[in-house]
């Protein structure tokens, strides 16, 4: 029944939005307005019971004192400080001006620093691929430098025919590949698709 | 040198080398300029046909991972919109993209605190990633208000949709989910260079008016706004050209050496072999 049951729905819902978008009819409009704005609401209650999931498994592995308890304190503490912030007595939710300090002054400086070191921890794992003696790693490595190096904003004399390499190289065969895989996966993903809605075997098969 | 030295002294001689670039005041002798203009060129004919009062829709969704590649260009964007007596209107269907927004909405309000709020609408963070982008673009079409209820932004006004784009949500949705619902409206977007391949067929079909997608776009952009107001918004939030170069000659010769160690200890094993 439950193979029956969300094909048909995605293919109502699919065609219903589509057809939308080709006829101007209001009672239609209404129609699909409604299913967008169930979409939405479930996106929203997924995110927060999302959030609840994490406070609660942190919150348990705190309690049964197992995993990383100084992380299971800082994420709950982090989640207080929003909520108090946020629902305290005179406070304007999501809008008030505490809830934008804890994002502003806090979460936005935290999350910049831990990708900052990014550009170290990628060093360190190209270096240890060339230590290994990959092949593929050297190759890798020798055109990720390139592409940085020319990519560069430089003026004067240099900076035309960098910017025009740089320029041929995102376009060509950086372009090719990557529009290569962007294809592949699409075809693979209506295949998929065209395969579950037309009841065809399962994904987990 | 010891393989342990060289791991604790490059960290060391990075951050010290980061600091001393951004210490010296490295914009004013290493200032960054590009040749290459016409996306630049492109960007600003879209801006200059923006009337006095138009309200731009700025969907904000960058991601920690890239935007420091893509800030100092949306920084002098944002404030060359305010410069041309535009209202900005933020909206995000991303949580990292949403905090970033604040921030940069925070950062102008304290820049110029004369700013009225109405210049720069917060829509707030909308969950749904592409359904949301079927309201946003409904709004727009249908003159429909979003927002707080206490502060609603009309999106009938819209002249302009700019998309600051990151990996998880970028101009590829807003094209396909909003473009064919807002009519004539122009859609331009700044991301970061790992987007270009996917988002360049979107420019050359006009679907999207005009990019900034690389480094070097950006800095002929902020050249350009810098030329156009006398230096006043083109020194906003420009990257210290010095530190980049010096983090990037750190890490080229960190690199370097473990290729000549691997090459020197490689040649033994071969000899070896051929013995």
């Amino acid at each position: 029944m439950r193979r029956v049951t969300i094909p048909a729905l995605v293919i109502v819902v699919g065609l219903l939005i589509l057809v939308d978008l080709l006829i101007v009819n209001e009672s239609l409009a209404s129609v699909t307005t409604l299913v967008i704005d169930a979409v939405i609401v479930v996106a929203a209650g997924a995110a927060l019971a999302a959030g609840g999931s994490l406070g609660l498994r942190r919150a348990r592995d705190l309690w049964e004192r197992r995993g990383d308890p100084i992380g299971a304190v800082a994420v709950l503490i982090g989640m207080a400080l929003v909520l108090v912030a946020g629902l305290r007595p005179g406070a304007s939710g999501v809008t008030d001006p505490a809830v934008g300090w804890l994002v502003v002054a806090l979460m936005v400086p935290i999350g910049a620093t831990l990708f900052a070191l990014l550009f170290w921890t990628t060093l360190a794992a190209m270096r240890r691929s060339i230590a290994h003696r990959s092949r593929e790693a050297v190759v890798m490595v020798i055109a990720a430098v390139v592409v940085l190096i020319l990519l560069l904003p430089i003026g004067g004399p240099a900076g035309e025919p960098m910017a025009n390499a740089a320029s041929w190289i995102l376009a060509v065969p950086i372009g090719a590949v990557f529009r290569g895989m962007l294809i592949g996966i699409a075809i693979l993903a209506a295949v998929l698709a065209a395969r579950t809605l037309l009841g065809v075997g399962s994904t987990d098969e | 040198m010891s393989e342990t030295a060289v791991r604790l002294a490059a960290p060391i001689i990075l951050v010290v080398a980061l600091a001393a670039g951004i210490l010296v005041d490295a914009n004013a002798r290493f200032e960054a300029s590009a040749t290459d203009r016409a996306a630049a060129t492109r960007f600003d004919t879209v801006l200059d046909g923006l009337t006095p009062d138009s309200l731009v829709l700025v969907g904000f969704d960058a991601d920690f991972g890239t935007y420091a590649e893509i800030r100092p260009s949306v920084r002098t964007l944002l404030a060359d919109l305010l410069a041309r007596d535009a209202r900005l209107a933020f909206v995000s269907l991303t949580p990292e993209g949403r905090a970033l927004a604040l921030a940069e909405r925070d950062r102008l309000m304290r820049l110029d605190p004369d700013l009225e709020a109405d210049r720069i609408g917060d829509l707030g963070f909308l969950p749904g990633s592409e359904a949301a982008l079927v309201t946003v673009a409904r709004a727009i079409d249908g003159g429909a208000a979003l927002g707080p209820p206490s502060d609603p932004v009309d999106l009938a006004e819209t002249g302009l949709v700019l998309v600051v784009g990151g990996n998880d949500l970028g101009p590829r949705s807003w094209v396909e989910q909003v473009v064919p619902r807002i009519g004539p409206i122009p859609m331009v977007a700044v991301t970061p260079t790992i987007l270009l391949p996917e988002v360049q067929p979107y420019l050359a079909s006009g679907q999207l008016a005009a990019l900034i997608a690389t480094p070097i776009e950006g800095a002929a952009y902020r050249d350009d706004v810098a030329e156009a107001t006398g230096g006043r918004l083109g020194e906003l939030g420009g990257p210290s050209t010095l530190a980049v170069g010096f983090g990037l000659a750190i890490g080229i010769v960190w690199l370097l050496l473990a290729l000549v160690r691997r090459m020197a200890s490689s040649r033994p094993a071969r000899e070896a072999d051929r013995a």
